[in-house]
């Protein structure tokens, strides 16, 4: 049963089909066999809809509606300007800017397409002008937004944190370490490139300069401070921090810079709510495969099968890293999610790691996968934002692939680097 | 390919029955789960499989699949039951139910309240009630010791969303706040909430002392649960099936009230071992005299809600518990 | 993840119904957001200013989430928006690439239709069953009357995705939206 589900499941996949079919095609399948026929395709809906009813899901389309007031405001204006006054002068300023906005804007959106639409676009064009080659820039682009899943808020955390019943507030907390590291390894890899391309500096900024591009900035900084101090502080639960998110942007925009309108508040809703539609589909469809692979005890077979329950707790993390990886060179990180977390519950359980731990592990492993050839959606995304071949596209990530990676081992080698923030945070 | 044959009952060999609980492994539903299923499985041919929680969803998607047969038997606790049959909540009235050990098996075994009003009421449901047991008294921590309705004011206490529990909390003099399990811990931790009730062994095993160090034997209610099987497939097995059954969970009943009395003391003498921090307040009489006076407000609000049959109910439960006191 | 631009919808009295039940979804989309946004911020507020949580927050959540995603699942196959692979799909020519997509809406719209009809089965049956809603205490079964309508709709927009593929020379993601790689605006990307 669990053959014919993946095979069928990964031809219409190929196929194209949209990804809630190659889901709920695979679910029925799995209904019709286990139950011979289809007489208890209540439970398929009851699954379906049981996916989207947790509380805590909330949290994404709020997320989402803080983020895409954000895009269309002045806030990744602002963040740039104060990050390229600091830093826009020592050599490879420019790409380190670009890492360092993507990761500060990273802590306004769970998106990495919000931030590489809000960040990417906008900076793509002045490295260019400044020097440095399109397939790097690209490659910066693209690897620096996906910082943006790792530093609080992530979509795919709260959806993890949901499946998996780990609480998303300690997921944010510890997913800030890991996207601190990974955004220096970048940053030294920015100046090495540009010391070695011979990429000229940008002019220094001065310190008046400096002070007015802060307090330009000081506005949209009040979303890290809301999301991680609140949580941090014991104001807001992640869904409440969301939703404080959601009026900050639209007193931000709407009020104190006034770049936005009564009017585009219909337009900006309209996309949250297609973008969440589309989002949580995905969590119902997924959801409803879970249930009959679980009910068919699938993912006990499986990893017994392949031995994982002997692998000890080091063994089961670089599995799931593996697994992970490999799933989101494929498939959308939401649905791998949905997908492989209910899978390896088990063997996680049984070896005893930390489910935070292994949510911030998991959540790397996907931005690594999406941004990895020969298929990655960042790839996809880039491709469609940028209109660059997909030569061009691919060329400059094997170096920020074999960061990432490093990273991840680091990770495993080191829990601390996730969980330390986490214990200072929750002690 | 698809191996397991589930529930039809072939004449002659065994069948696999499928049994869902909603707490975790090891956890009181888990162990009388496994004692059912060890007694079926030693004087029979049939298999039984156990799901734990999550495994098929929430205990609301578990009770629905037992309705629609794909499940023969699950374990629900009445209060999560109070969106299909809203008479079960009366498990969530403070100070009704007694935590005495002896009194409340006593109590399950003989009321007529559970074992004759409650089996109609879930056989409405499509649901053959095997047996209801206790798995233990509700025990409140909080960031302070709490001896009287003034010191829960001012304090969240997390409850699960039922407006009855939620009726109890704000009737003891607290704010009650709904949050989802996953974010109670680290909500006691960064003082978003500042309190919480569970049966000990669940503060034991999700470490909520480490993090809410005060426990509070209110003695104000047990944590009840039941065992059901889906009626139609019940009603259809042979009579020794249904013997076989019947006796499996009378077992398992016996098992688990020997059990879990125990299972309170040893969980609490684990807490106090491994953390310093930890008090123990148990409420005397005359402490509990003003919760119990304010439970009131909640008995109305039940009676609010349930109508003539809930009053039935709880005058039942009220006759009950004299007989077994009187006993 | 192919890029798209706009076309005119369909012709006449269809393309008139078409445009009603567009404007209804995106009216119900923007609605249910902004809705859940006030719900949320006012049981953040609620909690401080009166240290009370609004209880029904999180059913009033729990319906408009419903609301929400049935109503996008119809918008988003109108607009070609649901999350695709299209790696090997966009390596083909035109013609194949039509005739795919043909197949692929045509399953797919297949697939929406049996779940408007298993989800018919499950409204019936929570229906039966009575389940309340804890706190708003009104039946379940009513917030899910959404469901069936918007696998419906889902299902007819990818009915006629084929149909414009079927009676097309370009390849159609929706009945809206050409597939193709030019005029690509960033911002309906998200
Ligand atoms: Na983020
Ligand atoms: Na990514």
């Amino acid at each position: 049963m669990a053959t014919i589900m993946l095979v069928l499941m990964i031809a219409l996949l190929v196929l194209g089909f949209p990804m809630m079919i190659p889901l709920v095609v695979a679910a029925m399948v799995g209904f019709w066999l286990s139950f011979d026929g289809f007489g208890q395709m209540n439970t398929l809906i009851q699954q379906i809809l049981g996916g989207i009813r947790p509380a805590s899901l909330i949290a994404v389309p709020m997320f989402i509606l803080a983020a895409d007031i954000m895009t269309r405001g002045h806030s990744a204006e602002r963040l740039i300007n104060m990050v390229m006054a600091f830093i826009g002068h020592i050599r490879g300023g420019l790409a380190v800017s670009t890492a360092a906005s993507c990761t500060l804007f990273g802590a306004v959106s769970g998106s990495t397409q919000a931030t590489v639409v809000a960040i990417g676009s906008p900076l793509r064009p002045r490295m260019l002008k400044a020097g440095y080659k399109d397939p790097f820039t690209l490659a910066l682009i693209i690897n620096s937004s996906d910082i943006a899943f790792l530093i609080p808020p992530s979509i795919g955390m709260i959806l993890y944190g949901v499946i998996s019943g780990t609480s998303i507030g300690e997921l944010f907390i510890a997913g800030i370490g890991p996207g601190l590291l990974i955004l220096l390894l970048f940053s030294i890899y920015c100046v090495i490139y540009a010391t070695v391309k011979g990429v000229p500096t940008e002019p220094k900024a001065s310190w008046k300069e400096r002070v007015i591009a802060v307090r330009q900035a000081l506005w949209p900084l009040g979303f890290p401070v809301i999301i991680v101090g609140g949580i941090y502080g014991g104001v807001f639960s992640p869904t409440e921090a969301a939703a404080a998110c959601v009026l900050y942007a639209v007193i931000l925009e709407f009020i104190i810079f006034r770049v936005l309108k009564p009017a585009d508040l219909y337009a900006i809703a309209k996309s949250t709510g297609l973008v969440t539609a589309v989002v949580f589909i995905l969590v119902g469809v997924g959801n409803a495969f879970s249930w009959i692979l679980s009910f068919a005890q699938i993912p006990q077979t499986l990893l017994s099968g392949l031995g994982i329950y002997d692998m000890g707790a080091n063994g089961v993390l670089i599995a799931i890293a593996i697994a992970f990886f490999i799933a989101c060179m494929f498939v959308d990180p939401i649905v791998v999610i949905l997908v492989l977390t209910p899978i390896f519950a088990p063997a996680v359980a049984s070896a005893g790691i930390d489910p935070v731990l292994v949510g911030v592990l998991i959540t790397l492993m996907v931005a690594i996968g999406s941004a990895t050839p020969p298929f990655g959606c960042d790839i996809f995304t880039a491709i469609a934002i940028f209109k660059r071949p997909y030569w061009e596209v691919i060329r400059g990530t094997p170096p920020f692939v074999l960061m990432l990676v490093a990273s991840a081992i680091l990770i495993i080698t080191f829990p601390q680097i996730a969980l330390f923030l986490r214990d200072l945070a929750f002690a | 390919g698809c191996s397991q044959d589930t529930s039809t009952p072939a004449a002659g060999s065994g069948s696999t029955w499928l049994y869902a609980h909603e707490e975790f492994e090891g956890d009181v539903q888990d162990v009388f789960a496994h004692e059912f299923k060890n007694y079926i499985e030693a004087n029979s041919n049939h298999q039984v499989r156990i799901y734990r929680f999550g495994e098929l969803g929430e205990s609301d998607d578990i009770m629905e699949q037992t309705q629609a047969g794909i499940l023969q038997f699950v374990n629900q606790s009445p209060g999560f039951t109070g969106s299909l049959i809203p008479e079960a909540q009366i498990f969530f009235i403070p100070y009704l139910l007694p935590v005495e050990d002896e009194q409340i098996v006593e109590f399950f075994r003989t009321s007529v309240a559970i074992n004759e009003m409650f089996g109609d009421l879930y056989a409405e449901q499509g649901l053959k009630l095997l047996t209801m047991y206790p798995e233990g008294e509700m025990v409140v921590t909080a960031d302070t010791p709490v001896r009287s309705p003034e010191d829960f004011r001012g304090k969240n206490i997390r409850t699960m969303t039922n407006p009855l529990l939620a009726e109890t909390y704000r009737a003891f003099g607290a704010t009650p706040t709904p949050l989802p399990w996953g974010e109670v811990y680290g909500a006691l931790q960064t003082n978003i909430i500042q309190g919480q009730e569970n049966p000990i062994f669940w503060i034991q095993s999700g470490g909520l002392y480490e993090v809410s160090p005060n426990l509070i034997f209110t003695g104000h209610g047990q944590f009840t649960t039941a065992m059901m099987a889906n009626q139609e497939f019940f009603q259809g097995l042979p009579e020794s099936d249904r013997q076989l059954i019947r006796e499996a969970a009378e077992h398992a009943f016996n098992y688990i009230t020997d059990y879990v009395p125990g299972l309170g003391d040893r969980m609490l003498e684990k807490i106090l071992q491994s953390s310093e921090r930890v008090t123990v307040t148990r409420l005397t009489e005359e402490e509990r005299q003003p919760f119990r006076a304010a439970a009131v407000q909640v008995e109305d609000r039940f009676v609010d809600m349930t109508g003539e049959r809930g009053k039935a109910l709880l005058d039942q439960f009220k006759a009950d518990l004299r007989n077994v006191r009187s006993n | 993840m192919s890029t798209t631009s706009r076309q005119p919808s369909l012709p006449g009295i269809l393309g008139a119904i078409d445009r009603w039940i567009g404007h209804a979804e995106s009216l119900i989309l923007a609605v249910g957001v902004l809705l859940m946004a006030l719900n949320t911020i006012a049981n953040v507020v609620g909690r401080f200013v009166f240290g009370e949580s609004l209880f029904f927050a999180e059913e009033v959540n729990r319906i408009l989430i419903v609301m929400i995603t049935f109503a996008g699942i119809g918008y988003a196959a109108r607009h070609g928006r649901h999350i695709r692979m299209s790696a090997f799909y966009d390596l083909l020519p035109v013609t194949a690439r039509r005739i795919l997509m043909i197949a692929i809406a045509t399953f797919t719209a297949m697939v929406m239709f049996s779940l408007c009809y298993f989800s018919i089965g499950y409204i019936a049956s929570t229906q039966a069953t009575g389940r309340l809603l804890p706190t708003l205490g009104f039946p379940i079964y009513l917030i899910y009357l959404w469901v069936p309508v918007g696998f419906a709709v889902t299902g007819i927009q990818y009915s006629l995705t084929a149909y414009r593929n079927a009676t097309s020379r370009e390849a159609y993601l929706s009945t809206h939206v050409i597939d193709h790689y030019q005029d690509v605006d960033p911002e309906k990307q998200v």
